[in-house]
């Protein structure tokens, strides 16, 4: 009990200090306080306008997801098992990984326009990046003895890779896709910053040029609770297809 | 020449995508707006570093990202240990780093921008923040996984907490703690640019932003490549330095 208390003791006193401090006027305007918030939220949502920009953000995120996480998955494992992929992708993706792939959305926006095409490419390429260096690691990683075991018993390179390279790779596979999924999301909320007429980061930047600082503050929570049950989601699937192999390690809630 | 042979092997596709590039460009498959001649963005990338236009951006760029990223680590690692070693403190502040992990943080970039100014310390806060959450949580296990065995061994020897902490727990550690200093390290140059294509007047990320608004697309290209050489070059400063550190770790730094 007494370690719940601390453990919610901060985030409670930071709010609190935020309310009164607000409502006794010691804040600038563009803090507004918690309770404005609270109710410039249920406002959106019961206009429907949050839901709407939710929506539109989910449908960038989730494809962008989906589409670089499968080619990073596919491309990865490919060039973990065969060399002179893994040769060919090496320095391009040495040298392009501390480039934010953010820097390449003036150019998708002029080749793709401002609709949802444009942030769906750039938080795929955003994805590909990590789950693909992971993806390689992760084959890599596995134990040689596994691949000699299975083939002394007359495994083919198929099975093997099925069999054995696959499951072997999926727990760093999932590391690779959690560091992707938060990039997806740093990825969309930068893209639909910069350039977009509807979106989560739209509602936040009309809301900061309007001087709403109430409704930039409902959007930024709802986009980092959205990403935080994303995180979730994906250690739930993680943990359903892993079971039995995380036993012993030292898995928590990272 | 195994050696030579290996390099080649590693670096060749690069000579071999940008001939690809330059093909698409010279026949007219792709508009040159989006695949510019490579001579062009050569030629501006050139003449931009000579005349201090990209070295003036770049110092900004880097030192923001060095600087957010050196108070992370000194914070992080600092909150880290303490987390690992004290349990009121972990009660405390262990929530925080263990929820907030996953939530995308870029959100409030634009409270940032309200609270530090849209300058320099806006983005030095921001990378600061984007970089102690790998930080502390990779230390927070490091320290967690010591051996106690080892601890015990020491102890019973003779060693008092200090000697236990600088010989046995950091040696132990700090393998597990540069992993994670490795991984803030892009994540800090990322951070750095794109907050400074969101809205300010210096940094690579603003002359990529402002080259594209002007027009410009070969000099976007020109400013992604001296984001690339950035980061290329510090992962390996990087690599160079914690090998010399950890010496006592047989396994060196490979590539990624």
């Amino acid at each position: 009990m007494t370690r719940f208390l601390r453990n919610i003791a901060l985030p409670v006193a930071t709010l609190v200090l935020w309310e009164v401090l607000g409502r006794a006027g010691y804040l600038p305007d563009f803090l507004s306080t918690p309770s404005i918030i609270v109710s410039a939220f249920v406002e959106l949502v019961r206009s429907g306008e949050l839901g709407g920009h939710v929506w539109v953000s989910m449908v960038r995120a989730a494809s962008g997801f989906v589409i670089g996480a499968s080619l990073g998955v596919a491309l990865g494992l490919a060039s973990g098992v065969w060399t002179p992929l893994r040769n060919f992708f090496d320095a391009p993706v040495t040298l392009l990984y501390p480039v934010p792939k953010i820097a390449f959305y003036p150019i998708i926006l002029l080749w793709l326009g401002l609709g949802d095409m444009s942030k769906i490419v750039v938080v795929a390429v955003s994805v590909w990046f990590p789950v693909f260096i992971a993806a390689i690691e992760a084959t890599r990683s596995v134990g040689i003895h596994f691949i000699w075991s299975a083939q002394s018993m007359g495994a083919s390179s198929g099975v093997v890779f099925r069999r054995v390279v696959l499951p072997a790779a999926l727990p760093q596979l999932f590391a690779g896709l959690r560091v992707g999924l938060a990039l997806a999301f740093v990825a969309l909320f930068a893209a639909e910053l910069m350039g977009s007429n509807a979106g989560l980061g739209y509602l936040v930047v009309d809301g900061e040029q309007n001087l709403r600082f109430d409704i930039m503050f409902a959007g930024i929570v709802t986009f980092g609770t959205i990403g935080f049950l994303c995180d979730r989601v994906l250690l739930w699937v993680r943990r359903r297809l892993l079971r039995g192999q995380l036993i012993g390690t030292a898995e928590t809630a990272f | 020449m195994e050696r030579a042979r290996r390099h080649l092997a590693r670096w060749y596709s690069i000579p071999l995508i940008l001939a690809v590039w330059q093909v698409l460009t010279m026949t007219g498959v792709v508009s040159p707006r989006l695949v510019p001649d490579l001579r062009l963005v050569a030629q501006i990338f050139w003449e931009d570093l000579m005349n201090g236009e990209l070295i003036h951006h770049g110092s900004y760029s880097l030192m923001r990202a060095l600087a957010g990223y050196g108070l992370a680590v000194v914070v992080g690692t600092g909150l880290g240990l303490v987390m690992a070693r004290s349990r009121l403190t972990r009660d405390f502040i262990e929530p925080i780093f263990l929820f907030g992990y996953p939530i995308p943080k870029i959100a409030l970039f634009p409270v940032f921008a309200f609270v530090f100014g849209f300058g320099t310390p806006s983005k030095i806060a921001f990378v600061f923040l984007e970089c102690l959450y790998p930080i502390v949580i990779a230390t927070y296990f490091a320290f967690l996984q010591v051996p106690r065995v080892q601890i015990w061994a020491a102890q019973s020897m003779g060693a008092g907490q200090a000697t236990v902490l600088w010989r046995v727990m950091i040696p132990s550690a700090l393998p597990a703690v540069f992993s994670g200093l490795r991984i803030a390290l892009p994540i800090a140059v990322v951070v750095v640019i794109i907050t400074e294509m969101i809205g300010d007047t210096t940094g690579l990320g603003y002359y990529i932003t402002f080259a594209a608004v002007s027009f410009r697309y070969p000099a976007v290209y020109a400013g992604i490549a001296a984001v690339a050489i950035i980061g290329f070059v510090l992962d390996r400063l990087f690599a160079v330095l914690r090998n010399r550190i950890i010496h006592w770790e047989g396994q060196r730094l490979a590539l990624y």
